[in-house]
């Protein structure tokens, strides 16, 4: 259980990007963390992912202080997709699979290569394993970087943005897979496309200016955004 | 971090306009058994190298008789005429025996041993113009040659400031710029001049009286007042017995043989290539630490640590902003002044480790610069340590973007290594001018060590091109 008590945030320049925000994840459901561009979003996810310290507030996993966890066994519990993906270009697609596997669980490579082939044909980029990421277009780019943060198996796994880069098509497909794999991973989705996330979320937050504006189930939400937008 | 930076830059400066304070410390090695002794090997008869790669002339011979006399191994070193001085000053070597000049000057830094020969200064010029010069005073507003750092250099810019004096490294220099008529004449020494034209069947004649008379001694430094005894002893019992007269008469002399000038196509082959072949050595090994030493380096300059970086940026920019040729020469010349006395292989590839490598860290840094930040974070955010992330995700990406102008800066380091020739280190350039001393043909040998450049650095650079445009197919980056 993933959960953010009295969390802020403010960068060194003295904007404060998160004001109080208090959230429970429950596990496997897809959330969605809605808002527009500046309104905390991605600071949330940093903050989750302990790549920025919250200045005030905290954030737990199975009621610990995510940073009093022991680094490897918090990065095998909270995976991260960016928004830029950050495949690495010098590596195929298998490699680039295979690396974690490989140098953090220390599983063989032969182990490694079958479970990365699993999870790619899973997500339907099997025949892409020997390409570069610079031979592969956005939306297969997407699922294998999503592949690649599968196969630490994470109970939760934070997507920034992960339709920005995605036609209409895409997105659909996408949005369909990401349904079926919630049984096992708890997806956090950080988006500011609402169909998307009306499509696969359960429920989720309104950001608004580092505050939450609603919460809850998302056609509660979709009111709140619509009433604001009257 | 920049007042850091600001501070060295100011110590860099202060301690420069020190050293010109400091005299130079006397620095003597305590030679046992041997006699250790500098010329140039270029100066025929007086010092070069036969046909047969053999270093003799008359000075040789001299230095052979005294070393004898004083019961003393014989060690000859050969090193280039603008820095033998420095060389003895600092302990490199006990005495010059290569024809020097006996002048105030010169007195000033070192002892001088009683003359043990007298020449002068000569004028010489082409024999074409036999009819419009008979002395110096006819060539007021022409331009003369002169070996760099030698007395006639001296002499003729004090004495006739209306002629224009022409530096050159040798006198096969000079008589190349006498055939191609860029200079009106040349003044060297007599016997020198007389003899090398000879030997290189040249279109040069002497004209005038000499203009003054030199008399070449020994020197030694100021406090081997001993070594200067026992030379002047030696020296002393060569003139009574006759030995100086009988060595005099070898080179000069009626039945003096000219020594061949024909060396055997095999022998130049081999020559060279084992020059390059030091080159090469000299090179690689330089290339090799430098780069085992451009990484950490490389990656400092990439750090935020508060001390570390500016110094690291110091030394870097320090490297990059001042010529090899004088890094080469403080290593070389400067080491000894600390106790450190490196051999010119040594002292080559140490300067040209670290400036090789100063060029190299600026290239991974600017490598380690373009890969994004997001790809550390995606490593991290997969669980690999920072060390793993290096390892596995940022080094081998700089590394891709650094390949090309790592494979420019081995060029230029290849090609650099031709500056060593300087300090004596007997690689292609010092092999070349050696031959030349004997054939008197500059074009043709030099033009072959080049080509041996060539046809080591073209692939290099080819290869590099190769790589540059396959890295840019991959898109790394920002490459």
């Amino acid at each position: 259980m993933l959960k953010i008590e009295n969390l802020s945030f403010k960068y060194p320049g003295g904007i404060l990007a998160l004001k109080d925000i208090n959230i429970d994840f429950p596990k496997a459901h897809i959330l969605a963390v809605l808002g527009r561009s500046g309104s905390g979003k991605t600071t949330l996810l940093r903050c989750i992912g302990r790549f920025l310290k919250p200045s005030k507030g905290t954030v737990y996993l199975r009621e610990k202080n995510i940073y009093e966890i022991d680094e490897l066994e918090f990065r095998r519990s909270i995976g991260i997709v960016f928004q830029n993906l950050y495949l690495f270009p010098h590596l195929t697609v298998l490699e680039n699979l295979m690396l974690a596997p490989t140098k953090v669980m220390k599983k063989s490579s032969e182990d490694a290569k079958s479970e990365a082939m699993e999870t790619l044909e899973r997500l339907g980029v099997g025949e892409l394993a020997e390409s570069y990421p610079s031979q592969i277009s956005g939306g297969q780019a997407q699922r294998a970087a999503i592949a690649r943060a599968l196969l630490l198996k994470p109970e939760y796994l934070l997507l920034d943005e992960p339709t920005s880069a995605l036609d209409l098509d895409t997105t659909n497909d996408f949005a369909d897979w990401l349904v079926d794999l919630k049984a096992e991973t708890t997806f956090i989705v950080v988006t500011h496309d609402i169909p998307f996330a009306s499509r696969v979320a359960t429920s989720g937050v309104l950001l608004e200016d580092g505050k939450i504006n609603a919460e809850g189930s998302i056609e509660h939400i979709l009111k709140n955004l619509t009433k604001k937008n009257d | 971090m920049r007042l850091l930076y600001k501070l060295l830059y100011i110590l860099v400066l202060v301690s420069v306009l020190f050293m010109g304070f400091i005299p130079g410390s006397g620095f003597s090695s305590e030679a046992k058994e041997t006699v250790t002794v500098a010329l140039t090997g270029k100066y025929p008869p007086f010092s070069f190298f036969s046909a047969e790669g053999e270093l003799i002339g008359f000075d040789v011979d001299v230095s052979k008789e005294i070393a004898l006399r004083l019961d003393r191994e014989l060690e000859l070193v050969t090193t280039e005429w603008d820095g033998i001085l420095a060389g003895l000053l600092v302990g490199r070597y006990d005495a010059v025996i290569g024809s020097m000049a006996i002048t105030p000057e010169r007195q000033k830094q070192v002892d001088f041993s009683r003359p043990y020969y007298i020449s002068g200064a000569q004028v010489f010029i082409h024999r074409e113009d036999a009819d419009k010069y008979s002395s110096i005073y006819d060539l007021e507003g022409k331009r003369m040659g002169v070996v760099l750092g030698e007395t006639f250099e001296h002499y003729l810019r004090n004495n006739h400031p209306e002629i224009e004096a022409v530096t050159y490294k040798s006198t096969f220099d000079i008589f190349q710029d006498m055939q191609n008529r860029r200079i009106d004449g040349f003044l060297t020494d007599r016997l020198v001049g007389l003899y090398q034209i000879e030997m290189a069947d040249m279109p040069f004649v002497a004209r005038g009286n000499l203009l003054y008379e030199e008399r070449m001694g020994i020197p030694v430094t100021k406090d081997n007042i001993e070594l200067l005894r026992l030379i002047n002893s030696a020296l002393h019992s060569m003139e009574r017995d006759g030995t100086i007269e009988a060595i005099y008469e070898k080179w000069f002399g009626e039945g003096a043989q000219p020594v061949s000038a024909v060396i055997e196509p095999s022998t130049v082959a081999r020559n060279l290539l084992r020059g390059f072949s030091i080159t090469l050595f000299v090179a690689a090994i330089s290339i090799g630490l430098g780069f085992v030493l451009s990484i950490p380096w490389g990656v400092g300059l990439n750090t935020k640590i508060a001390v570390l970086k500016p110094v690291l940026r110091f030394i870097n920019d320090f490297l990059r902003s001042t010529p090899l040729l004088i890094q080469l020469f403080f290593v070389y010349f400067g080491a000894p002044q600390i106790g450190i006395n490196l051999t010119p292989i040594q002292a080559s590839i140490f300067t040209l480790t670290i400036n090789c490598s100063a060029y190299m860290a600026e290239v991974i840094r600017s490598g380690l610069m373009a890969v994004s930040s997001g790809q550390k974070y995606a490593g991290r955010a997969l669980g690999l340590s920072k060390i793993q992330v290096f390892r596995y995700v940022i080094w081998p990406q700089a590394f891709r973007v650094a390949i090309p102008p790592l494979m420019n800066s081995v060029v230029a380091l290849i090609k650099d290594t031709a500056l060593i020739a300087i300090i004596a280190v007997g690689e292609v350039i010092r092999e070349a001018q050696s031959i030349i001393s004997v054939t008197y043909n500059p074009m043709r040998y030099y033009f072959i060590a080049g080509l041996l450049f060539f046809a080591f650095t073209f692939p290099l650079m080819k290869l590099s091109g190769r790589l540059e445009k396959k890295i840019k197919e991959r898109g790394y980056a920002n490459a």
